[in-house]
């Protein structure tokens, strides 16, 4: 009798440890998923926390960064630009307009602008074409 | 402290992924002119030791110097090396990267000869102060 007792508690007790760990599958995945969301708000938090408040050095590089070069230009200038301001800085100057103000004044500013940009290849195709429009200077 | 020092680290790998697309681009772009005629000569730019006395407030500990060789296979006059730093130097934009990524020092050589020209950086371009605590 007692070991029929023994026998039947054992049994009981395999049913209830084969079921526990069936229901053991689906806590663990909730468990995973909550150490999961967990893991992320701590990160979000963390990195609110970490973020470095701009100031004004930060502020200074972000922007310097933010700027594009145009390094075909830079390339082009370094072989081409002296002989282009050659030519512009004697057609365009203000002294071949002696008589008309009007245009002496426009070469004059023309004159200034191709002088500050003289390394500067693409600006000086930009003045060159002005030069043309405005001063009627064939080239 | 920690968050600092995080965001130390954070910051230098990024300057370095910077400093690295800087010079590829430019090396691009220059070997792009050269094969298709725009460029006479092959420019090559490159991170070198830099001028130690040309530090600023962005200056990196190492390698603070750009360096452009240019490939023309004589040696170049002073008045030809003088130009192309010069080209470098009046573009505003190029230099104010150069000096917050790090580099203090320009140096442009051709690959014969054994003189060069250098310029620090810091003089081309207005530096605002900023305090010690970066505020």
């Amino acid at each position: 009798m007692k070991d029929t007792l023994i026998q039947d508690s054992l049994k009981v007790a395999e049913q209830a440890i084969s079921a526990s760990s069936d229901k053991g599958d689906s806590t663990n995945i909730w468990m995973w998923v909550a150490i999961g969301e967990f893991a992320i708000i701590v990160g979000l938090l963390l990195a609110k926390k970490l973020k470095r408040k701009s100031n004004a050095k930060q502020r200074f590089k972000e922007e310097a960064l933010s700027q594009d070069v145009d390094f075909n230009n830079i390339i082009k200038s370094s072989f081409h630009s002296t002989e282009l301001y050659d030519i512009l800085k004697v057609k365009c100057h203000p002294d071949r307009f002696p008589t008309d103000p009007e245009l002496n004044g426009i070469a004059d500013k023309l004159f200034q602008e191709i002088t500050k940009n003289k390394t500067n290849h693409k600006r000086l195709e930009e003045l060159k074409i002005e030069a043309e429009q405005k001063l009627n200077i064939n080239f | 402290m920690f968050s600092n020092t995080w965001n130390n680290i954070l910051d230098w790998f990024r300057d370095r992924s910077d400093r690295s697309r800087l010079v590829r681009s430019f090396n691009e772009s220059a070997r792009n002119s050269f094969v298709s005629g725009v460029a006479p000569t092959l420019l090559k730019a490159k991170i070198s030791k830099g001028e130690s006395s040309y530090k600023h407030q962005f200056s990196n500990w190492l390698n603070t110097g750009f360096r452009i060789q240019a490939f023309t296979g004589r040696q170049l006059s002073r008045d030809e090396l003088i130009h192309i730093g010069k080209v470098i130097l009046n573009d505003e934009t190029l230099v104010r990267k150069l000096v917050v990524l790090g580099w203090d020092t320009l140096e442009i050589h051709g690959d014969e000869g054994t003189y060069g020209c250098r310029w620090q950086l810091k003089d081309h371009i207005p530096l605002p102060k900023f305090n010690q605590d970066n505020q």
